[in-house]
């Protein structure tokens, strides 16, 4: 059993001969970075609050940890919303995504119960949308965020299509 | 390459992990006939004796034509054909119930506040809330109906918020006829279907008399099927003159209640139970007060520990399996409150094969299986009907696998283990992980201390994961997760990043392969 330890498959890119990954729009970035920012704003001012209040030493300590991770976090991110991407085969949608933890769903047309299309605020302000398939089973992951909305209509009318083409149910 | 913990007639070591398919040739000989009645199974299914006869149409009852019209031969007035018709649940039904939300309110109130009250006002409390209780219960009833139109089952509720629901009955994953202690002694019984996307039991139709519920359940079974031919099928059986009571299925299994209180007593909180009455004594000796609520409280926590084996016993109790003539699996158990249920062949969405540890002496093992609808996997729930064999051993076991999943032998799946260096994520018992994709399921073992195996029939999967978490991405590994609507997913526990994705693009082909 003396297997290298690095296979030569990249976790992202299963099948690289045969799949044709599509990206999310890198406008992603900016909306998860905004959303990180208001969290980062939100604890900050807390913890200035805290300073102001008791005045002891270790305040800006922490008020600087929180910022390093904060900066870590966007790194992260940025990197992450860069390897989401999404996949239509003919059979079914790849979904992968996922930097520490990587995931990659497989999710049959045929098995698809319903598809949502979502968009919160910040996302609608920067015209992106959210489209998740979803099936029977509760474990199924597949979501793809950062679609432009026409895009994101495409994907979900063709999904139905498919869906309907080749229901299964269960 | 193959587990110690498994049978010996697994295949030998060097067993390729992926066998070409071969053609199932049936048992082989020598096993063990798992078809036909054993000597001295009574009569399976239909009511009990001691079922009350049933009694008169309720009104609003008239022999309407229903949707597949009543085959030839059979006696005009069906009692089937009355469900187009809205119909209302037993009158006893709110006595029944408020009798069991009873049993809640005592147990709410507790001992503590039966030692603040006095026996006297106690049952005073108890006495009015049950009154309420049961005036409540009667409303409902009053504003409760279902009736069956087309291919639906329609059921009104509620008098403030009134609800209607109709339940598309193609959908239907199970039925199950419920019959608790109060029930038996009164000739009810509880319906409950089970439809996908409901966390719970939807619509528990409760209670009916047996035989009307028998009646229902043969009919929505009738049309939950495929075709027009099965909606006939049932009702032109030579049992039509009994109408819906089921023929007797063949029996395929039925638990030797001796087997299943030893394995039962075999469980860790079995164990608990000479440390916790030594725990018990000492405290008294130490404190020597024999206050009567202070013996209440504790033999009550006690329970609390020894329940959930007791619940096994009670309620695996008697526990028969059948099949009868369309193939569907018919179970039967539980000695304090009965269960009858009824899974279509596919329906079944996954078998979980388990080895607990103390069992391992006697070579048993349980097998459940997994019905969409029923919720996720909740400890200490005893809703969850997800017996196929509370225990037995491997040879029935086999037998059963084979019923339920046509074509799947149990002691010749072939699994493999994870690359060595997974050794690192699991320094005991690699050896008992496993996966293999064998003709019909996509089998995975896991496990070092209960051992476990799970069969997932290609066609019943949703989809299919890769997941790979930092450590795993260190040692180039991935775990595949192939989820069925059951809740539960057949997990392939850290293989090799290439093998990983070989297995989720076979899996994908065969869920394909096998939906077509």
């Amino acid at each position: 059993m003396s297997e290298p330890y690095r296979t030569a498959v990249d976790a992202l890119e299963p099948w690289p001969d045969t799949v044709q990954w599509r990206p999310v729009s890198s406008k992603l970035i900016v909306v998860e970075l905004i959303g990180l920012a208001i969290w980062i704003a939100v604890l900050v001012a807390g913890l200035v609050a805290g300073w102001l209040i008791g005045g002891q030493s270790f305040w800006p300590w922490v008020i600087a940890g929180v910022l390093v991770l904060g900066a870590w976090r966007a790194v992260i991110e940025v990197r992450a919303v860069r390897a989401w991407g999404y996949a239509e085969r003919d059979n079914d949608l790849l979904v992968r995504h996922g930097l520490l933890i990587r995931h990659l769903s497989i999710v049959p047309y045929a098995r698809m119960q319903y598809v949502d299309v979502t968009a919160g605020p910040l996302e609608r302000a920067f015209g992106l949308a959210t489209v998740q398939l979803h099936t029977a089973a509760a474990a199924s992951d597949a979501r793809v965020p950062g679609l432009p909305p026409d895009e994101a209509s495409r994907l979900r009318d063709r999904l139905t299509a498919l869906g309907e083409d080749r229901a299964e149910g269960l | 390459m193959t587990s110690p913990g498994l049978p010996p007639s697994l295949p030998p070591p060097g067993t390729p992990p992926y066998p070409a398919p071969p053609p199932y040739a049936g048992p082989p000989p020598g096993t063990p006939p798992y078809a036909g009645p054993p000597p001295g199974t009574p009569p399976y299914a239909g009511p009990p004796p001691g079922t009350p006869p049933y009694a008169e149409p309720p009104p609003g009852w008239a022999p309407a034509g229903h949707p597949a019209g009543p085959p030839p031969g059979h006696p005009a007035g069906d009692p089937a054909a009355g469900l187009n018709t809205r119909q209302r649940l037993h009158p006893l039904s709110p006595l029944l119930k408020g009798a069991k939300s009873l049993v809640v309110i005592v147990a709410a109130l507790s001992w503590q506040t039966l030692s603040q009250l006095g026996p006297t006002h106690f049952a005073m409390v108890v006495g009015a809330l049950a009154i309420a209780v049961v005036i409540f219960s009667a409303i409902g009833w009053f504003n409760t109906g279902y009736q069956v139109i087309g291919r639906e089952l329609r059921i009104a509720e509620g008098l403030v918020w009134r609800r209607n629901r109709a339940i598309p009955l193609d959908r239907l994953q199970a039925v199950e006829l419920r019959r608790p202690l109060l029930a038996q002694l009164t000739g009810l019984a509880e319906l409950r279907l089970e439809v996908v996307g409901g966390g719970k039991t939807e619509a528990p139709l409760a209670y009916l008399t047996v035989r009307d519920a028998a009646e229902l359940r043969e009919r929505l079974l009738a049309l939950s099927g495929r075709t027009p031919a099965a909606v006939a099928s049932p009702e032109t059986g030579p049992a039509a003159g009994v109408a819906a009571a089921p023929a007797a299925p063949v029996p395929l299994y039925r638990v030797r209640n001796r087997d299943l209180l030893i394995s039962q007593l075999l469980t860790p909180q079995a164990f608990f139970l000479p440390v916790g009455v030594a725990w018990v004594i000492t405290q008294f000796a130490m404190e020597s007060s024999w206050s009567f609520i202070g013996i209440a409280s504790t033999v009550t926590a006690m329970a609390g520990v020894l329940l959930q084996p007791i619940r096994r016993v009670l309620s695996d109790w008697n526990f028969q399996l059948g099949r009868d003539r369309d193939r569907r699996l018919v179970l039967h158990y539980g000695l304090v409150e009965t269960r009858n249920q009824v899974v279509p062949p596919h329906r079944v969405q996954t078998v979980r094969v388990t080895w607990p540890l103390l069992w391992r002496r006697s070579r048993w093992l349980t097998l459940r299986l997994d019905i969409a609808g029923y919720s996720g996997p909740e400890p200490g729930e005893d809703n969850s009907s997800d017996r196929l064999m509370p225990v037995g051993d491997l040879p029935t076991a086999r037998g059963l696998v084979a019923a339920v999943l046509p074509g799947v032998d149990l002691t010749t799946l072939a699994t493999s283990p994870p690359p060595l260096r997974a050794r690192w994520l699991h320094p005991f018992g690699l050896r008992f992980y496993g996966a293999g994709l064998t003709p019909d399921v996509f089998v995975t073992r896991q496990g070092r201390i209960t051992r476990e195996m799970s069969l997932v029939p290609y066609a019943r999967m949703q989809s299919v994961r890769v997941v790979q978490g930092p450590l795993q991405r260190r040692l180039g590994l991935a775990t595949v997760y192939a989820d069925t609507a059951g809740g539960r997913s057949g997990v392939a526990h850290d293989r090799d990043l290439a093998e990983a994705y070989a297995i989720a693009e076979q899996l994908e082909v065969r869920a394909r392969q096998a939906r077509t």
